[in-house]
C-alpha cells in the first residue's frame, strides 16, 4: 500500500520511538550477558563468555532445559493432533454447531491463565497429576490447541473445496482424502501451528507455578526462581539463548510460509 | 479391500445407510480436541466457578466481600487503574505505529512488522527480566542518567506502578497493533491523497478521513488489550516487587499462601465474567480469530 | 458390465453405444424457498454427448452435481442403466469429472494427479504406470508427466483434468464448464479435441456450459435450462431451427421476434396481420384471431434488389451497421415491424451499408418459426 501519502513527522517520531521501546529490552540483554563483571552490567573491560560457560556447566539449568524440551515436544504433539483434526472437522461440517466447537477451542486464549492454573491445581490433585511431567504436558497441550486451530483454519480457508470433491468423485475414502489431498495441502499451516504451540509451552510459567514444584522444574520456572533469588549475568545468558531460540523458530515459521506461498 | 467401481451396490437402500457414516466421519475428527478441552480445560474452570459459591460455605458470601473488604477493593481499583492506563498508552503508541506501517511501502512494511512481531513472541519472563536490568536502582538507565549528570540520585523506576506499566505496555503494544493494522490496511490510501488534493491539510485529512475509517480497529484493539491486561500475573509480580498487588497475584496469594480458596475463586470468577461480558458486548467488531490469526 | 472390462487398460471402445445410459426422473432441488432445479426429467443414451445449456442460475450445475452425487436431490431420482443410484455417495459412483477450474491437486505432478483414482483403487504400481501413460498419450501430454499443474498452460491443465477423469474407465464423464477458463482460440481448438476424444473413448459425456456455440458444436443432444426447468431438449440443429419458445430462440443465436394475429388459415400457410403489414407464414395451423409470435433469424432475411420478390417484404432504412469480418450486422428500422436485425455475408453484400440508406427486406414463408412465450410454455 503506497498511495503517495507518507505519514507525518509526529507519527513517524512516535513509531520509531515505539519500535525502539519494543526492541530495547530484547537487545540490551545481549551485551549484559557478555559482561566481564560478576553482577548485572554492561561489559567494562572486555567481552566474556564466562556466564554462558557457567550456564552450560550447570546441572540444574541443563536439566530444566531438558524438561522444558520434553514437555514442549509432548504438548506440541497433543495440540497438533487434536487441533488439526478439529479444524478440519469444523471446516468440513461448516455449520453453527461446529462454530460453537471452534469458539470453545479458542477459550484458552481468552480466559486468563491464572484462572485455569488455580482450577488445574485442584483438578490435577484429584487426578494425581500434580508435579508430574505428564500433567504439565497435558495442560500445555490443551492450551496450545487454539494456536493450531487458528493456523490450520487459516490454511483451510485458502484450500479449494473442489479438490476434496474431486478426490471423492474419483472414489477416495475419507481417510484417503485426508492423507493424500487435505493434509499435504495444509501442512504449512500445521507446521506454523506446531511452532506456536511449541513456543507457548516452552514459555509457559503461570500453570507451572501451580501444578509443579520439586520434580518438575521447567526453564521458565528456573528463571523465575533466579529473578526472585539472585539477579546475576547468568540470567542474561539464559535470556539471550531463549531469544535466539525464539527467533530461530520464527524464522523457521517464516521459511515454511514463504515456501507455501510460492 | 480393493475398491472396484464394478462393485457398486445394486440396492439403493444400502446407499441410504452410507450417507450418514460419511458425515459422522467428519464429526469424529472433533472428538479428541473436544474431549481434551472439556475434561482438562472446561472442567477445572467450571470447578473454580463452583468453588467460589461453595467454599468455605455455600452461598454468595465470597461475593459479599467485594462490598466489605477494603483490601480487596483496593486491589480491584489498582487493577482497573493500571489496566486502563496500559490500554490507553498501548493504543496511543500502537496507533502511531500502525499508521506509519499502513502507509509505508510493502518492503518497509515487512521490516516494521518484524519489529512489532518479534517482541510478541519473546517470553514474557525474559522481557520482565530485561526491564529489571534496565530500570532497577543500579540499572542501566539510572547508571546512564547519573553518568551524564542529568540526575543526582537514582530514580525509582521499578518495583512500583511505573515499572508495571512500562512492562505491560511493552507486552501489549503488538496486540494493539495487529487489529488496528488490519483495519487500516482496508483503508484505500488514495482516499488520503484525494483529501489532500481537495485542499485538506495533513491534519484535516487524518482527522476527517483516516481516523473515522480506522475507528473500528481502534475499539477492537482497546477491548482486546484491556481484556488481556486484566489477567496479567508475571509482569506485575516481577516489576511490582510485591508492593503493588494486581488481581492475578492477589488470587495466587489467597490460594497458595492463605489457602482461602473461596476468595481466590471468587475473584477469578469475576475476572472471567468481566472478560466474557466485554467480549459479548464487543463481539461484533472483535473477530478474535482474525486478531490472533492475522498477523502471526 | 463385467469386471473384466473394468480391468482392461484404457483403450478406445469400439463404436458408439458402449457407455452407460443416464436418466433423471423428475429431479428437483430446493434450498429453502428457492427452487434451483424444478422437476427435470431427461435421458441420455449410451455413448451420447449431452450438454446442459443455460444462463447462470438456470440450475445446470446443480443438476450435474446431483448426477455426481455431491448434491442430494430434494425429489426425484438419478438412474444409471435403469438402476437407482440417487442415494449413492459420490465416491461409490466414481464417475469421471472435470471440474470448473479443473481442481488439479497442486502438490502432485501431472502423473500423480492422473494416477490418483488408480491409487485410490489400490492398483499395482505397474498397472498404474501403464494406465497413466495410456491416458496421457490420449491427451498428448506424455512429455509433461513430471511437471506440476502450476507449470502448465490452461489448455494443458484442462487436458490433465480430462486424462485424470478418464483414466479409471468411468461409467460416465461429467464436465463442468470445462472450457470456460480458456481464451477464445484455444477454446475452439479444445472443442474439436474434446469431440474427437468422445468419439475415441465412446463413453457417455455430460457437459455443462453457458456457451451456446460450445453446446452446438460438441453435443449430440442439448438440454436447454432456464430457472431450473428443462425448456427444450434435442439435437443442436433441431433446437436452432425449431425453437419451441422465445427463450430458446433468443438464447441460441440471435433472433427477431414478430408479433401478429392470424387472419386466414389457408393452403400455403397462415396469413398474419403484424404491425401494419401482412405476412405469410408456412407450416403452422392456427384458427383465425389467434395471436402468434414468430422467431426470425437475422441470416434468413435478405436485402432485396429492385426486381427481386419474396413471400414477405418490408421496407425500411438502415439505423446502424457493423462490419464483422465475415459479414455485416445491420439494424433496419421499418415502419411496420419496428427494428429488425439482419445478417449479411460480406462477400456478397449487394450494397455498401450506410446509415439512413433505404432498403427492402424480404424472407421466405418458411424462414420464420412460430414460438411460444415462455410464460405459456410452462
Amino acid at each position: 500500500m503506497n498511495g503517495g501519502h507518507p505519514a507525518g513527522p509526529l507519527a513517524r517520531f512516535l513509531a520509531w520511538g515505539t519500535v525502539f521501546y519494543l526492541l530495547l529490552p530484547i537487545t540490551i540483554v545481549i551485551p549484559v550477558s557478555l559482561t566481564d563483571q560478576r553482577y548485572l552490567s554492561l561489559p567494562q573491560e572486555g567481552l566474556s563468555l564466562q556466564h554462558y560457560a557457567r550456564l552450560l556447566g550447570s546441572e540444574a539449568w541443563l536439566s530444566a532445559i531438558g524438561q522444558s524440551l520434553w514437555i514442549a515436544l509432548g504438548a506440541t504433539a497433543v495440540s497438533v493432533v487434536a487441533g488439526t483434526l478439529c479444524a478440519i472437522g469444523c471446516w468440513r461440517i461448516g455449520r453453527r454447531s461446529s462454530e460453537l466447537v471452534r469458539v470453545l477451542m479458542l477459550l484458552p486464549l481468552i480466559i486468563p491463565s491464572i484462572v485455569y492454573a488455580i482450577g488445574l491445581y485442584r483438578w490435577f490433585g484429584w487426578l494425581d497429576l500434580l508435579d508430574r511431567l505428564l500433567g504439565v504436558t497435558l495442560a500445555h497441550g490443551v492450551t496450545g490447541i487454539p494456536y493450531v486451530v487458528i493456523t490450520v483454519s487459516t490454511a483451510l480457508a485458502a484450500f479449494d473445496p473442489r479438490l476434496e470433491q474431486a478426490a471423492r468423485g474419483m472414489g477416495a475414502s475419507l481417510g484417503q482424502t485426508l492423507r493424500w489431498v487435505i493434509l499435504p495441502r495444509i501442512m504449512p499451516g500445521i507446521l506454523s501451528g506446531a511452532i506456536f504451540a511449541f513456543i507457548h509451552s516452552w514459555d509457559e510459567l503461570v500453570m507451572v507455578l501451580f501444578i509443579a514444584s520439586r520434580q518438575v522444574v521447567t526453564l521458565p520456572r528456573k528463571i523465575w526462581d533466579g529473578i526472585n533469588e539472585n539477579l546475576d549475568p547468568t540470567m542474561a545468558a539464559v535470556a539471550v539463548l531463549l531469544i535466539l531460540f525464539t527467533v530461530l523458530l520464527l524464522a523457521l515459521d517464516g521459511a515454511v510460509r514463504s515456501r507455501a506461498g510460492r | 479391500m480393493p475398491r472396484d467401481a464394478a462393485a457398486l451396490p445394486a440396492a439403493p437402500v444400502a446407499g441410504h445407510g452410507l450417507a450418514l457414516p460419511r458425515e459422522a466421519g467428519w464429526w469424529l475428527l472433533l472428538v479428541p480436541a473436544f474431549l481434551l478441552m472439556t475434561v482438562l480445560y472446561l472442567a477445572p474452570i467450571l470447578q473454580v466457578l463452583a468453588i467460589s459459591v461453595t467454599e468455605p460455605a455455600p452461598g454468595l458470601g465470597n461475593y459479599e466481600r467485594l462490598l466489605t473488604h477494603p483490601g480487596l477493593q483496593r486491589v480491584i481499583v489498582t487493577t482497573l487503574r493500571i489496566c486502563l492506563v496500559t490500554t490507553i498508552l498501548s493504543l496511543l503508541l500502537g496507533y502511531a505505529l500502525s499508521y506509519v506501517i499502513a502507509l509505508a511501502s510493502p518492503r518497509a512494511q515487512r521490516w516494521w512488522l518484524l519489529g512489532v512481531l518479534l517482541p510478541l513472541w519473546i517470553s514474557v519472563l525474559v522481557r520482565a527480566f530485561a526491564w529489571v536490568t534496565l530500570l532497577r536502582r543500579q540499572g542501566l538507565v539510572n547508571e546512564g542518567l547519573l553518568g551524564l549528570g542529568l540526575i543526582d540520585r537514582p530514580l525509582p523506576l521499578v518495583w512500583n506502578e511505573f515499572g508495571i506499566v512500562v512492562g505491560m505496555v511493552h507486552y501489549m503494544v503488538p496486540y494493539a497493533v495487529l487489529p488496528m493494522l488490519a483495519a487500516m490496511r482496508e483503508i484505500d490510501p488514495r482516499l488520503l491523497a484525494a483529501a489532500r488534493g481537495l485542499g485538506a491539510s495533513r491534519g484535516t485529512a487524518f482527522r476527517r478521513v483516516f481516523l473515522p475509517l480506522s475507528a473500528p480497529g481502534l475499539v477492537a484493539a482497546g477491548v482486546l488489550v484491556f481484556i488481556v491486561t486484566l489477567g496479567f500475573y508475571i509482569t506485575p509480580a516481577i516489576l511490582g516487587g510485591g508492593k503493588t498487588l494486581m488481581a492475578a497475584e492477589w488470587i495466587k496469594l489467597q490460594i497458595l499462601d492463605l489457602v482461602r480458596w473461596g476468595m481466590g475463586a471468587m475473584l477469578a470468577t469475576m475476572l472471567v465474567v468481566t472478560i466474557l461480558t466485554l467480549l459479548g458486548i464487543f463481539s461484533r467488531i472483535l473477530d478474535l480469530r482474525r486478531v490472533f490469526g492475522g498477523g502471526r | 458390465m463385467s469386471a473384466a472390462t473394468r480391468e482392461a487398460p484404457l483403450a478406445p471402445r469400439a463404436g458408439k453405444g458402449t457407455g452407460h445410459a443416464l436418466e433423471l426422473r423428475a429431479l428437483s432441488k430446493r434450498y429453502g424457498a428457492f427452487t434451483a432445479v424444478d422437476a427435470v426429467s431427461l435421458r441420455v443414451e449410451r455413448g451420447q454427448f449431452l450438454t446442459l445449456l443455460g444462463p447462470s442460475g438456470s440450475g445446470k450445475t446443480t443438476i450435474l452435481m446431483a448426477i455426481a452425487g455431491f448434491v442430494a436431490p430434494s425429489e426425484g431420482a438419478v438412474l444409471l442403466d435403469g438402476r437407482d443410484i440417487t442415494a449413492l455417495p459420490p465416491e461409490r459412483r466414481a464417475f469421471g469429472m472435470v471440474f470448473q477450474g479443473y481442481a488439479l491437486f497442486p502438490h502432485m505432478t501431472v502423473a500423480e494427479n492422473v494416477a490418483f483414482p488408480l491409487r485410490v483403487r489400490r492398483l499395482s504400481r505397474a498397472e498404474r504406470e501403464a494406465k497413466v501413460r495410456a491416458a496421457l498419450d490420449l491427451v498428448q501430454l506424455d512429455r509433461f508427466a513430471d511437471r506440476r499443474p502450476a507449470q502448465l498452460s490452461g489448455g494443458q491443465q484442462q487436458r490433465v483434468a480430462l486424462a485424470r477423469a478418464l483414466v479409471f474407465d468411468p461409467d460416465l464423464l461429467l464436465l463442468d464448464e470445462p472450457l470456460s477458463a480458456l481464451d477464445k482460440k484455444l477454446r475452439a481448438e479444445l472443442q474439436e479435441e474434446l469431440k474427437a476424444l468422445h468419439r475415441r473413448v465412446g463413453r457417455t459425456f455430460v457437459n455443462v456450459t453457458h456457451d451456446q456455440e460450445e453446446a452446438l458444436s460438441l453435443s449430440d443432444q442439448v438440454a436447454i435450462l432456464n430457472h431450473g426447468r428443462l425448456v427444450q431438449m434435442g439435437a443442436p440443429a433441431a433446437l436452432y431451427e425449431r425453437p419451441r419458445t422465445r427463450f430458446v430462440a433468443d438464447f441460441l443465436g440471435t433472433s427477431n421476434f414478430l408479433r401478429g394475429t392470424v387472419q386466414e388459415a389457408g393452403d400455403p400457410g397462415l396469413a398474419l396481420q403484424a404491425g401494419g403489414t401482412r405476412l405469410l407464414q408456412a407450416g403452422a395451423d392456427l384458427p383465425p384471431g389467434s395471436p402468434v409470435l414468430l422467431s426470425l433469424r437475422p441470416e434468413k432475411i435478405a436485402l432485396l434488389g429492385e426486381a427481386e420478390r419474396a413471400a414477405n417484404e418490408v421496407a425500411g432504412t438502415i439505423a446502424a451497421w457493423a462490419y464483422l469480418g465475415a459479414g455485416y450486422s445491420l439494424t433496419v428500422r421499418t415502419a411496420d415491424l419496428g427494428a429488425l436485425r439482419v445478417a449479411l455475408p460480406a462477400w456478397r453484400a449487394p450494397i455498401a451499408p450506410s446509415e439512413g440508406l433505404p432498403v427492402r427486406l424480404g424472407w421466405a414463408a418458411d424462414a420464420a418459426v412460430p414460438v411460444l412465450e415462455d410464460a405459456d410454455a410452462a
